[in-house]
């Protein structure tokens, strides 16, 4: 709420407005310009996509661009997008309104269950899924029941939607914490229906931050490689990976641009639902929605939910423990360190990629300009792309830049996750700015603080929360992380994951237990301080 | 755990001893190299063009390797630091790696492992800025992709020559280290019959009615392609394509994207899973490893591309430290106790003579793999995969 106030501040009001704008425009100016240098760092690696691509014969390359298979790979690619994100919304929306506009019981517990699963990489709930549903599956061998395999492009968007959809849940639940409620309950005492008011008040309030999550889980599940390939959907990544296998880089890096192009048009769209709207406003508890009967139901909504995503793969990672009983090997024996590493690499991209968001953030959410949109748009490039892409480019610019340096120390790999991961942060970030009240700055302006200050004394406080957040949500990402950090990590560097690629692919899954505990566990305690952040910028 | 394992594996090498050539060995190799196609030069005569990079001429430090097989104790020690881009994965090589290390103080093995496709672009990609020294691949066509780009160069004459010609470039630009071969493998409690009522003959796998729907393959690996290739030159390519499209289209094949992912389906063994999968024999292998009472055997095809004979192997860098030690490394694994660690860590077969097969699978004079020099063998990755994907065998 602004303070009435600063409508009636007189005292030589014109003449600090016009000092104001000088200032504003300067500090705007300086906004711009390092907003446009990180838009730029983050989006140089798809110059190497261009110039390799541009190496294609114009030929094979218009024949691949209008081929049936590209066809048929755009339009799954499209679908699995849209069924993702169509499902992480049915899922997310209500998940977030029940744990907080609820008097659903233990509200706490079940928020970490709601939000938990995006820690589990899609890849590993693939394998867990597969392994346990299924005709001959672990299930049906216990139980002599069998649940129906799931497969293709169906089963990709069921895994990639179970493991991407809390990023939906996130910011939603973000927004409902920060929207003014006072405006449902007069909406009640005008005699609309729940629904009614729901759909007329709650929604258009919170549909930034449902836009915001939805935009995340659809990128994530266009640039997801892991589980489509292992489904047998065919799909860009499955597709890109398939001619990098055949050491056609150059068609894989025109397939690539194929996939930003529709990348771009998608983040055009996002730009229009998700359009600014000043989220800032007074939070009230306002009246939480009775559930009475159905209070149980709700429950079981959200346990199975939690048993499906988080249960069944715990449980068969804790079976890989105690299961099998091959020859030792040396080479996948778990060591402290690979937890170490997995967490000291997370927490090095987490910092780079708060301390890039926060000038993006910040310019975009203050300011209505089309450059603004358009850099704060290309940072979320990088997150469509598939890390192998990724790292292949910053392989070839990173050998080229820094030879003397390249894969020694961890910069170009953190770089990598930055590149990846940015937008997660920005996209938190940028809502909490949002949130900001303008008042509370031209308060702090009246009072002749200047723009550094302001934003260092009121604004960083204000949105930290929000920077918190976006730290976490790279953090998390990074933990699980697999193409780039076995490409780019300092050689013998071995995190987490690493090791469960390595006891996969030699089917010694009692390796991969432990780690892959770990990793959920690790993950599973950073989201839980993730949610103590509530109320704030979490989307 | 490591001491387990290596006392295990001094206990197999005590065992089996350096017993010179056996019969197998020999009669295997002399037909492998006596290869219609084979063009003659190469690397025989050495004859450096001049562009020669400093690790031909790297001397052995100790006994030269040959090919009848020379112990560790032989070769000359190895001192410092090696970088090893490896396609195969920690639970193949590092055994071997680790027993070097503990063999050689002062010498140490920096392994950056990752698949072995994202390894060649990657290699491509740093060009001359790489900071491998060698890359230990799955297959010889991503090591020939490397030589196609420049980046490799040419091994000393006594490690090129200890290796029979069709195991290897005939320039020594890469060598194989250890062989295995294609093979069906199949599920015991679906399959009704035995090893022995599979068809010996790859091209019945794409008519015979008894594997509609129920056979899978893996297209994207290199020997996948490898094998295409070899089907292309002994059946040729309309027949080959007939073979991918009958596959495809009649038998409605499973195609998986891993070759772990398609053992554990052929031994989960439910309704929807293969009954039947092309692939390497060593996925079968580790699950046995696993659990010996899973539900997977194996059976193999006759002197036909089903059960191709192709080895993984080592290429080297262009720019060295120290040619001297890349050298010596390549030797130690050439040697007596480097071709036991890969037999007994994967089940593979040794590509020198004088080493003995011991293991679970058939011997190969029994598989009677077809007789192909794999250097000679232009692995066209490229055409191979255009074929797949013309005919719809993609994943």
């Amino acid at each position: 709420m602004k303070p009435i106030t600063t409508y009636f501040d007189s005292d030589g009001r014109f003449e600090s407005l016009g000092e104001r704008l000088g200032e504003t425009d300067r500090s705007a100016l300086a906004l711009a310009a390092i907003s446009a240098v990180i838009a730029f760092l983050v989006i140089s690696p798809m110059f190497w996509l261009l110039w390799r691509a541009s190496t294609v014969d114009p030929a094979r390359a218009y024949g691949l661009i209008v081929s049936s298979q590209t066809a048929t790979i755009t339009l799954n690619s499209v679908l699995l997008m849209l069924a993702v994100t169509l499902f992480s919304i049915l899922l997310g929306v209500p998940l977030a309104v029940l744990t907080t506009r609820t008097d659903l019981p233990y509200p706490r517990f079940w928020t970490v269950v709601a939000a938990l699963p995006l820690v589990i990489p899609s890849y590993i709930g693939a394998i867990a899924f597969v392994s346990m549903f299924g005709s001959g599956g672990q299930i049906d061998s216990l139980f002599g029941m069998t649940i129906p395999r799931v497969d293709g492009l169906r089963g990709a968007t069921f895994i990639i939607t179970l493991y991407t959809y809390p990023y939906v849940f996130l910011t939603t639940r973000a927004a409902l914490l920060s929207m003014d409620s006072s405006l449902v309950d007069a909406a009640r005492t005008l005699n609309a229906g729940r629904l009614d008011a729901f759909r007329r008040v709650t929604l258009p309030q919170i549909r930034p931050g449902i836009a915001a999550g939805a935009l995340l889980a659809g990128l994530y599940a266009i640039s997801d490689f892991g589980t489509p390939a292992f489904m047998g959907a065919g799909v860009f990544t499955s597709t890109i990976y398939w001619e990098f296998s055949g050491f056609a880089v150059e068609y894989a890096a025109l397939l690539a641009l194929q996939l930003i192009a529709i990348v771009a048009v998608v983040l055009v769209i996002e730009a229009g639902i998700g359009s600014d709207e000043d989220a800032s406003g007074a939070t009230g508890a306002g009246g939480a929605i009775r559930l009475g009967a159905w209070k149980w139901p709700a429950m079981g909504f959200v346990s199975l939910i939690g048993i499906v995503t988080l249960v069944v793969p715990v449980a068969i990672f804790t079976n890989w423990l105690v299961r099998s009983v091959g020859d030792p090997i040396p080479a996948l024996e778990f060591q402290a360190e690979f937890a170490a590493n997995s967490v000291y690499l997370a927490l090095l991209a987490a910092l780079v990629a708060c301390a890039f968001a926060l000038p993006v953030a910040y310019y975009s959410g203050r300011s209505n300009s089309l450059v603004a949109r358009v850099l704060e748009r290309a940072t979320y490039v990088g997150f469509a792309v598939p890390g192998v892409v990724i790292g292949l480019a910053l392989v070839f610019l990173g050998t080229r830049t820094l030879p003397s340096f390249y894969r020694q120390g961890v910069w170009l790999l953190v770089f990598a996750y930055v590149v990846r991961f940015l937008p997660q942060a920005v996209g938190t970030v940028r809502s909490s700015v949002l949130q900001v009240d303008t008042a509370t700055l031209e308060a702090a302006r009246t009072l002749n603080a200047g723009p550094l200050e302001t934003f260092r004394r009121v604004t960083l406080p204000l949105i930290l929360p929000g920077v918190i957040a976006g730290g976490i949500l790279v953090f998390l990402t990074t933990m699980k992380e697999l193409p780039m950090t076995l490409m780019l990590q300092p050689i013998g560097m071995d995190t987490l994951v690493i090791v469960i690629w390595g006891a996969q692919n030699a089917l010694a899954y009692r390796y991969a237990a432990v780690p892959a505990l770990l990793l959920v566990l690790i993950s599973g305690l950073t989201m839980v301080v993730l949610l103590r952040q509530e109320g704030y910028g979490v989307g | 755990m490591a001491d387990q394992a290596s006392d295990a594996m001094v206990d197999r090498r005590r065992f089996l001893g350096y017993t010179g050539a056996t019969l197998f060995g020999t009669a295997a190799l002399a037909g492998c190299t006596d290869d219609e196609n084979g063009d003659g030069e190469g690397a025989d005569g050495g004859n450096g063009d001049g562009a020669a990079g400093a690790l031909a001429e790297a001397e052995p430090l100790g006994e030269p390797v040959d090919s009848t097989a020379v112990s560790w104790d032989d070769l000359g020690d190895l001192e410092g630091e090696l970088t090893i881009y490896s396609g195969r994965t920690p639970d193949q090589i590092d055994a071997a790696f680790e027993a070097l290390e503990d063999e050689y103080e002062g010498f140490t093995v920096s392994r950056n492992y990752a698949d072995n496709d994202v390894q060649v672009n990657q290699l491509i990609e740093e060009g001359e800025a790489t900071p491998a020294d060698l890359f230990y691949s799955q297959d010889p066509g991503a090591l020939n992709a490397l030589e196609g780009e420049g980046l490799l160069q040419e091994l000393p004459g006594d490690l090129v020559d200890a290796v029979p010609e069709s195991y290897r470039h005939p320039d020594g630009v890469w060598t194989g280290v250890t062989g295995r071969t294609r093979s069906i493998q199949f599920n015991t409690e679906r399959w009704e019959g035995d090893a022995e009522d599979f068809p010996t003959d790859i091209m019945e796998y794409a008519t015979d009615e008894r594997f509609q729907g129920v056979i899978a393959t893996r297209p994207n690996s290199g020997t996948f392609r490898g094998f295409i290739q070899a089907m292309v030159e002994l059946e040729g390519e309309e027949e080959t394509r007939e073979w991918v499209r009958a596959m495809v289209e009649e038998q409605d094949v499973q195609l998986f994207e891993g070759g772990s992912d398609q053992a554990e389906a052929v031994n989960r063994g439910g309704d929807d899973d293969p009954i039947v999968a092309l692939g390497n024999s060593y996925y079968a292998a580790r699950i046995l490893n696993e659990d010996p009472d899973a539900p997977i055997d194996l059976a193999f095809t006759e002197n036909d591309a089903g059960c191709l004979f192709s080895v993984a192997g080592v290429g080297v860098l262009n720019d060295l430290e120290d040619p001297e030690l890349v050298a010596e490394f390549v030797r130690h694994l050439l040697a007596a106790e480097g071709q036991e660690f890969m037999m007994e860590a994967n089940g593979e077969y040794p590509v020198v003579e004088g080493v003995d097969y011991v293991g679970e699978l058939p011997d190969l004079e029994e598989i009677n793999p077809p007789e192909f020099d794999l250097s000679d063998f232009d692995m066209d990755l490229q055409e191979a995969q255009n074929l797949l994907d013309e005919e719809g065998m993609t994943v």
